[in-house]
């Protein structure tokens, strides 16, 4: 799909910019691309929800994964780079399992793994980590945010109930811009 | 009334304008909070570009009365969301001062909040509210309303109590010290202070000041009738001292004259007796027939003496400058039988000029004169001294003799009419003379005396007052 990128990922791009702090506001370059907005809410999802802590998982820093086919490339990266979520160091990991997930605060599956939702959907449910993938009906499989384009926007979706079978609390303030919340969920 | 109306005045501005400020800051503080809220309410919004979520969550702001529009801005300016009351003018986008998180501002009809919309401590955007202050100039209103009504009220009512106390006091005390200065500008003190009121006290200021008034006039009244009682008094004694006077002059007068026929007689007769049978008297017969005629002799000059005292009476004083030395000139030519060959010696200074009647003056000189002569008849040197001494006001003149002198103690007779304080045989002459001098010296205006000792001499002293100077 193409996206046009209108004012709306422009602005949205120089609101992650001023988040980062790393370029001067309102230094702006090409429109945003799908992948590069997708990649800052990922990162922006982090302000908004509560992880309980896990003996697996490393909470001095905080650790987004990609699972399957990164589909970001060097975005992903780049938009994290050298930023801090509460005070804490960011960094990307690609992973292969859904174990590997055990240790990440937040897991990208990537629409590769679609054909692989059903033995995934548990194991990823077990991580701990908030599940998030751009696949068609993501949050209908127990996924708790799925990324939904429409009219040239990235919207997204909320599953809240695997999000609290996780442990997870999601803010009210990211329900409120969700563009849909289930609060029934998939199969677990 | 006006300094309390003013005063009334400034209170109530003063309570409105701190009433009006704490309203304005409460209205900022309430506006401060909605921004506060909406800024943190928005922050998803911005970040996920959710508008509708942005502007759902300024529609909340309808719930404020005097919220007119908001707006949401991205950092780099754009509108975000919006939320009008009125379909009022969008706002533009604040400035912020570096650092600044909250900006106020205010124009005539609106107040302005903006704030910086902040997440982990970075700004995503801006929220900007405009509020009407339309609430407040209601608020104004109002006061000014309460504030006129009090004021006019309160002053209704100092009008009021100023009323009844001008009719109960102040009125009454105002008359009181009106009747006083009508008083003692007009020195009349048969004015009264009228009673107005009914107060207590005012009534009894009221008739004690009248009582004051009517106590000073009686007084000025009886002032007045002893003062016309001693007039009378002296107009009746000025009377009879007048017909007194009149009729001693007229008693001397006919007196001396009807004396003096008998005397005529007495010495006529005797002078005849002599005449017709002085050569058949004996030495003894003769000496009786001396003693007759001096004893008439004596008499005669008495009755003169008493007859130019009465007339010297009844003379008017017409003064003129009369030279001094030129009378004393003239004195003693008439005197000069007196000195009869003795040795005198003359000392007469220099004499100013006076005002006298010098018809009347001259007689005074030559009595003194003629005293001094006759008082220095026993001296083998008799020395006579005429001088004067020009006194503040008057001058002294002065007739000094080395003769017998008299007894100090008996000074105050010296110039009483028939006084003498030798013996007639010892020295001639009655005791008119001085008493004539003193006489004639008061109707002139001034005084004699004398000074003298036993046996050292006498001086006569009389004054004139000078030209100019009171008498």
């Amino acid at each position: 799909m193409t996206f046009r990128v209108r004012r709306h990922l422009r602005a949205a791009a120089a609101a992650v910019v001023a988040l980062i702090s790393v370029c001067p506001a309102g230094a702006q370059s090409a429109p945003r691309s799908e992948y590069e907005i997708k990649a800052a809410y990922l990162f922006t999802f982090a302000r908004f929800v509560d992880w309980p802590p896990r003996a697996a998982r490393d909470d001095s820093s905080f650790a987004i994964c990609v699972l399957g086919t990164d589909p970001f490339g060097a975005t992903l990266d780049a938009t994290i780079a050298g930023a801090a979520i509460r005070g804490r160091k960011v960094s990307v990991r690609r992973i292969s399992s859904p174990e590997a997930a055990g240790a990440c605060h937040i897991v990208f599956v990537s629409a590769s793994e679609d054909h692989r939702m059903a033995t995934l959907g548990p194991a990823l449910a077990q991580s701990g980590a908030l599940t998030v993938s751009d696949m068609p009906q993501f949050a209908d499989r127990g996924g708790m945010i799925q990324f939904v384009t429409a009219a040239n926007r990235v919207r997204f979706e909320i599953n809240l109930q695997s999000a609290r079978q996780a442990g997870l609390m999601m803010s009210s303030e990211l329900l409120r811009v969700a563009s849909a919340v289930r609060t029934g969920g998939g199969p677990v | 009334m006006l300094v309390s109306g003013i005063a009334l005045l400034i209170a109530g501005v003063a309570f409105a304008a701190y009433d009006l400020a704490t309203f304005r800051s409460a209205m900022v503080r309430d506006l401060s909070t909605e921004a506060s809220m909406v800024a943190s309410n928005s922050v998803a919004a911005l970040l996920f570009n959710d508008s509708h979520a942005a502007e759902e969550t300024l529609g909340a702001l309808r719930a404020s009365a005097s919220v007119v529009r908001a707006q949401i801005y991205t950092t780099d300016g754009r509108l975000f969301a919006a939320y009008s009351r009125d379909g009022s003018a969008p706002l533009p986008m604040p400035q912020f001062a570096p650092g600044a998180t909250e900006m106020l501002a205010f124009d005539a009809s609106s107040a302005y909040v903006a704030r910086v919309i902040t997440s982990d401590g970075a700004p995503v955007g801006i929220v900007r509210i405009r509020a009407d202050l339309q609430a407040m100039y209601v608020r104004l209103g109002r006061f000014a309303l309460i504030v006129a009504a009090v004021l006019v009220l309160s002053l209704a009512g100092a009008l009021l109590v100023s009323r009844v106390s001008q009719r109960a006091i102040s009125g009454p005390l105002a008359a009181v010290a009106a009747s006083a200065r009508q008083v003692s500008q007009a020195k009349d003190y048969g004015i009264r202070a009228p009673h107005v009121g009914t107060a207590y006290e005012l009534t009894v200021l009221v008739d004690s000041f009248n009582e004051m008034l009517a106590e000073i006039q009686a007084r000025d009244r009886s002032l007045q009738q002893a003062h016309d009682q001693l007039e009378a008094r002296v107009r009746e004694r000025t009377e009879e001292l007048h017909a007194i006077n009149s009729e001693l002059e007229a008693f001397t007068y006919s007196v001396s004259h009807d004396l003096r026929a008998p005397l005529r007689h007495i010495t006529g007769f005797a002078s005849l007796l002599e005449q017709e049978a002085g050569a058949a008297f004996n030495e003894q017969a003769r000496r009786h027939l001396t003693t007759i005629t001096g004893a008439a002799s004596r008499m005669a000059t008495l009755i003169d003496d008493l007859l130019a005292f009465s007339r010297m009476g009844r003379a008017t004083v017409t003064k003129r400058r009369v030279d001094l030395s030129q009378l004393v000139r003239e004195a003693r030519g008439e005197v000069w039988t007196d000195v009869d060959g003795r040795r005198i010696t003359w000392e007469v200074h220099e004499l100013p000029h006076v005002d006298a009647d010098p018809s009347l003056l001259r007689p005074v000189m030559v009595n003194l004169l003629s005293n001094a002569i006759k008082y220095t008849s026993t001296r083998d040197e008799a020395r006579i001294e005429v001088g004067s001494e020009v006194r503040q006001g008057e001058v002294v003149v002065f007739v000094r003799d080395n003769g017998v002198g008299f007894d100090m103690a008996y000074a105050h007779k010296l110039f009483g009419v028939f006084q003498r304080l030798h013996r007639a045989d010892e020295f001639g002459g009655t005791g008119i003379g001085l008493a004539n001098v003193r006489r004639i010296v008061q109707r002139h205006g001034g005084r004699t005396w004398a000074e003298g000792a036993v046996g050292a001499g006498a001086t006569f002293y009389f004054s004139l007052p000078s030209q100019g100077a009171a008498a």
